[in-house]
């Protein structure tokens, strides 16, 4: 539940495709000169496709004013006879803001994996990968559902989403290291966006949860702190401690520094355990692990996540 | 096991009329839906995780007991989503068929016990007994989430 099933207007199942469910960002294993991203979707695999209806975007924040300078478009063609294809565009500049399917065409009518093989595409020097995968995100669900008591046990273990992971040159992302990544769909209007992990699902209440989903990450100070507060005192942080941590958790962008291999709060590898490191900062310290450990599935290639379960 | 009360349990259901059906005094309205011969179905939802923190899904226990029998079938499954928007997505790995072993009334208030008969699904945490306690003057219902005590509010 990192951000998976995290909105009113996303828990159903015709919405499972344009629901996001993490946000990786990471320096290629082996290569600090590339960066990787990666965008989830579909919890527990819950649709045979993506969505043709639909454009998934990975964004790049360049000079932190919490607006994209660079975007990566992704539009999948109709599921067909069982296969599917995707279009990905590079966006910058103020093209990178607007939510048309705008911005240079860097891969076509790349292939769709469906089964075990995770098929990759290249262009140039990007790498691109879209399909079913093993979900790499770990976290012990039931006893989040049970008032924090964890026993350790994953729920996510054997679970399955869908995947677009891009390999990108760091020169792609600004000549400033220091970027914030974000990913979100868009049906006729945003439904779905996600920097860090769990931020909506965790600090956002009831029709809020759909607000959050679909303003931009620079709304987020001015419309969403006090939501975030509201939690944070509850486990006994003072307010102007709560406001302090507010304002490093909003705008909900993933910070990275693509010069550094570091992980989360860097980005986000696929073995950081967010989770822990966030169950620490929210509970003031009471609670600091679910203990589970990172999917022993990930492979070492690209696109990283294991092969599905299904 | 004491006898059970019908009478009494049933009069505390909130039912404002009622009506003796074979003895037993069925409720015309109320918190509980009574189809006679001594069954009933409730249904009972609370939001999950309870306390400080966001509901991010809807605990739902369901089912029918006969008083008469003492036996019935409920579920527990976990949806997505909070209680004000729960989705038709079932949580996989979360649904379970309880088998009601015991029946009890008390002080006008319904205590059922049960046993998941599919051991196989147990979760960490989750045992295989299961304890419900019905309060109708309340409007609420007490069970367990994985060991730790929630209270759902019964639908009407």
């Amino acid at each position: 539940m990192a951000d998976h099933l995290d909105a009113p207007s996303l828990v159903s199942p015709d919405k499972a495709p344009v629901d996001i469910t993490d946000i990786y960002a990471f320096q290629k294993p082996g290569d600090p000169t590339k960066s990787i991203l990666i965008m989830n979707v579909n919890p527990f695999a819950t649709a045979p496709a993506f969505s043709a209806d639909s454009l998934y975007e990975l964004k790049v924040d360049t000079n932190g004013d919490a607006l994209a300078d660079v975007a990566f478009r992704i539009k999948f063609s109709p599921f067909e006879g069982g296969s599917q294809t995707a279009d990905v565009r590079l966006a910058s500049g103020s093209a990178a803001t607007g939510r048309e399917n705008t911005g240079t065409l860097i891969f076509d009518d790349a292939p769709v994996s469906f089964g075990s093989t995770a098929t990759v595409t290249d262009s140039d020097s990007f790498r691109f990968f879209a399909g079913i995968r093993s979900d790499p995100f770990f976290f012990d669900l039931l006893g989040f559902l049970g008032g924090l008591v964890f026993t350790g046990d994953d729920f996510f273990k054997d679970k399955d989403v869908f995947g677009i992971a891009l390999e990108v040159p760091n020169t792609e992302l600004g000549p400033n290291p220091n970027v914030g990544i974000w990913g979100r769909v868009l049906e006729s209007e945003q439904i779905d966006r996600m920097g860090r992990p769990a931020i909506n699902t965790v600090f956002m209440s009831g029709k809020d949860k759909d607000k959050f989903n679909r303003s931009e990450p620079n709304e987020d100070v001015a419309r969403f702190t006090d939501d975030v507060v509201a939690v944070l005192t509850s486990f006994g942080y003072s307010v102007t401690e709560a406001a302090g941590i507010a304002a490093i958790l909003l705008p909900d962008v993933l910070t990275y520094d693509y010069s550094s291999s570091a992980g989360f709060l860097n980005g986000r590898n696929l073995t950081d355990d967010v989770i822990d490191i966030e169950l620490a900062i929210v509970t003031n310290g009471t609670v600091t692990t679910d203990g589970v450990s990172p999917h022993k599935d990930l492979r070492k290639v690209f696109p990283y996540m294991g092969r599905p379960h299904k | 096991m004491e006898d059970i009360n019908r009478r009494e349990f049933l009069k505390r259901m909130g039912s404002g009329s009622g009506a003796v059906l074979g003895g037993i005094l069925v409720p015309t309205t109320g918190l509980l839906s009574w189809s006679g011969k001594g069954v009933f179905t409730f249904r009972a939802v609370t939001g999950l995780p309870q306390d400080k923190l966001p509901s991010y899904a809807s605990y739902v226990i369901e089912g029918s007991v006969n008083l008469t029998t003492r036996s019935g079938i409920i579920t527990k499954t976990v949806y997505a989503g909070p209680p004000e928007a729960m989705s038709t997505i079932a949580l996989p790995g979360l649904s379970r068929i309880v088998r009601v072993t015991e029946v009890r009334d008390s002080d006008g208030r319904l205590y059922i016990r049960g046993l998941i008969d599919d051991r196989s699904l147990l979760r960490a945490g989750e045992t295989e007994d299961i304890n419900i306690k019905i309060d109708p003057s309340t409007g609420v219902a007490q069970a367990s989430f994985l060991g730790s005590k929630v209270t759902l509010g019964i639908e009407t």
